[in-house]
């Protein structure tokens, strides 16, 4: 069997008084596209950004082909959430500034972007300034960025949240293909019905800890049910922990600032960040 | 090209691309920074100018009231003064006693009343001008009324002491300053005009760079945060000192080039100024030029590395504002203190007080003084208070909660 490309070992990840993860042990192989599946605050995120080495975690190790990950992080390419396209560059600058800090000369980036965006139907759109790129453009576009430096994995941090029907499939028909051409995806989402559609294996984070990692049909031995849903629903049956933001305690200072200037509810009572 | 030097250019270079397309970046920056010194060195003086020629060729209605005086009349020559002739009113205390007149000059009716009554013994005068302080049209007929007086004034002393078989000149000023009071100054023109810039050169260059460094601070650091954006960079390969440094750098040059561009547009405002001979250009030694601009790079690596650090800190773009507005603060004063601080006196420790050294320093180089014991300390004061800047700076940029969040 191969090495594989992405080992995490023990993998904690601890914010403050929040394990955020505990104890993750995960081995990417090459040319898989893994669904990482989860529901809000779950810890899909906070894996993601410890694989694709913006986070330290704070116990166990992420190795690249053997190596620290945080050193290696030429050879991902990088989706967030959020997209982080600048609305005041073009699609093609936007692409070409990643592309030159990972030292890829500008016709390069250029030949393969356009292999890409042919795909994805945004070659048009690259001269245009993203300012007024729609959700699925912008998705589009930082996808090609990610793409354009020719990374071995490819990591998508929900990649058709808030994308029309049409946009979604264009990214999950692109993930397909990318996968039958070897290529290896590691693709954050909360729909159980996407990654199965598009994941070669689930791996099920809730609570910060891995509840399951195989294909859709392990998960289902597995788990004794009859379809996916089910499986999720009795692997994560137990109560989903708050988010980070939502345990954050209030400061004193803001504390009696609040107090001072806040009304109160019509029932007389104390408005409370902390309730 | 080193990698290091590759990411970090490319990163300015995308940074500079990105702030200069916003138009209103452009004119906040570079348009206004360039004409602020010529609208106010010579727009406003023109403007000042035409708008006294406009008053001295205004015809101003004044009443003259009691006795009527030739000689005076024949110093009015010339004044543009239009007099209506009046009595003396009855029942005011004394000639500054306003009375009953308030109400004309207050509507503005007459520019000004002037009194006059000769003394009993016909040798002296007593007279007041009752005017509105608060319109141009009055305050000039009163001084062109009192320039008529003070020269029948001098005719009616003059006269007196020839009377008294007196020379006037010897009488009236019997010691003289020698020669011209200009030729006595030992500095030159050019340590003069030194001296005059220093007292506002270095507060424009630290309140300039303060401040236009506020806007791209923000922008690169909150901004990046609140638009989602700097998640992406952080995952780039490059480490969070080299983006730190390229984002320095766009910064630096963005407000280095708005402060040459005020630079330049005071220098050309003074040039045109000094063609009039109301100020020189500063002669400065090559030593002082070059330290100089060692100055203002030290003061800037500190101040930009200071605001994009506090601009960091914050989770907004509002919380940065707030952060950094009154952060300002704490440079405009020392700016505005180190200006009245006497160079000639000055002890050595004002030299150790970080912004208050460089600004000294700047002062100090323009009037061409290069003290090597001030030299040593401020420099060497700035470059440790520059690094902690630049310390501080990283440590905020290495911050993990710059993308936490759990999801």
């Amino acid at each position: 069997m191969n090495k594989p490309l992405l080992t995490l070992t023990g993998v904690a990840k601890r914010f403050d008084e929040v394990e955020a993860l505990t104890h993750v042990d995960l081995d990417i192989n090459s040319g898989q596209v893994i669904g990482l599946v989860g529901g809000n605050g779950a810890g899909k995120t906070t894996l993601l950004r410890l694989m694709a080495g913006v986070m330290e975690p704070t116990m166990g190790t992420i190795l690249f082909e053997g190596k620290k990950v945080s050193t290696m992080r030429s050879k991902l390419g990088v989706v967030p959430e959020s997209t982080g396209l600048y609305s005041r560059l073009t699609a093609w600058e936007n692409i070409r500034y990643h592309s030159r800090m990972y030292g890829v000369p500008d016709d390069i980036a250029w030949n393969r972007v356009s292999h890409f965006a042919n795909r994805l139907d945004l070659t048009d759109a690259l001269s245009r300034h993203t300012k007024g790129f729609s959700r699925g453009m912008r998705q589009k576009t930082a996808l090609l960025r990610a793409l354009a430096h020719g990374p071995d994995i490819l990591l998508l941090d929900e990649p058709t949240a808030g994308l029309d029907v049409t946009s979604a499939r264009t990214v999950r028909s692109l993930v397909g293909k990318l996968r039958d051409e070897g290529g290896t995806v590691i693709y954050s989402t909360h729909h159980l019905a996407e990654a199965q559609q598009v994941c070669d294996r689930i791996v099920i984070v809730h609570n910060g800890t891995i509840r399951a990692d195989g294909s859709p049909t392990q998960l289902l031995e597995q788990t004794g049910k009859d379809n996916l849903e089910d499986a999720y629903v009795a692997l994560t049956s137990d109560k989903a922990r708050a988010r980070k933001e939502d345990n954050k305690k209030e400061g004193k200072m803001s504390k009696w600032w609040r107090r001072l200037l806040t009304g109160r509810t019509p029932n007389n009572q104390e408005v409370s960040e902390d309730e | 090209m080193s990698n290091s030097w590759r990411f970090i250019s490319t990163i300015a270079k995308k940074e500079i691309i990105e702030f200069v397309r916003d138009w209103r970046t452009l004119l906040a920056l570079i348009v206004i920074p360039l004409l602020i010194f010529p609208a106010l060195f010579i727009a406003l003086p023109l403007l000042l100018q035409s708008e006294a020629a406009e008053l001295d060729a205004l015809d101003l209605e004044v009443v003259w009231q009691g006795q009527i005086n030739d000689e005076l009349q024949l110093a009015f020559n010339e004044s543009n003064l239009l007099f209506t002739y009046e009595e003396m009113p009855t029942g005011i205390e004394n000639l500054s006693d306003i009375g009953d007149d308030d109400e004309r000059l207050r509507l503005q009716e007459v520019s000004a009343i002037f009194r006059l009554t000769e003394d009993g013994n016909a040798s002296s005068w007593k007279f007041s001008i009752l005017f509105l302080s608060t319109s141009e049209a009055s305050n000039e007929a009163r001084n062109r009324i009192l320039n008529a007086i003070t020269i029948w004034e001098s005719g009616v002393v003059n006269g007196t002491i020839v009377e008294a078989g007196l020379d006037p000149e010897t009488t009236l000023d019997p010691v003289t300053w020698d020669g011209d009071i200009n030729e006595t100054d030992a500095a030159t023109k050019g340590e003069q005009a030194g001296l005059v810039l220093s007292l506002f050169i270095p507060m424009v260059i630290a309140i300039w760079t303060a401040s236009s460094a506020i806007q791209p601070s923000i922008d690169m650091t909150a901004g990046e945060r609140e638009r989602g954006t700097l998640e992406a960079l952080l995952c780039l390969p490059c480490t969070r000192m080299q983006l730190l440094a390229g984002k320095w750098l766009a910064v630096a040059t963005i407000t280095s080039t708005g402060v040459a561009l005020q630079i330049g547009g005071l220098l050309f405002a003074i040039s045109y100024l000094a063609s009039s001979s109301v100020i020189g250009v500063p002669s400065i030694s090559i030593a002082s030029a070059i330290l100089l601009l060692g100055a203002v790079v030290i003061f800037a690596i500190m101040v930009v590395a200071f605001e994009l650090a506090l601009a960091m800190k914050a989770h907004s773009v509002k919380e940065a504002g707030s952060l950094l507005g009154p952060a300002v603060l704490f440079i405009i004063f020392p700016a505005l203190f180190t200006q009245v601080l006497n160079l000639d006196s000055i002890e050595e420790w004002w030299f150790a007080i970080p912004l208050v050294n460089i600004l000294l320093a700047m002062r100090e180089l323009l009037l061409d003084r290069v003290i090597t014991e001030h030299v040593v300390i401020w420099v060497a004061t700035s470059v440790i208070y520059a690094g902690l800047a630049a310390w501080f700076a990283a440590r905020q940029f290495n911050r993990e909660d710059l993308v936490a969040s759990i999801s």
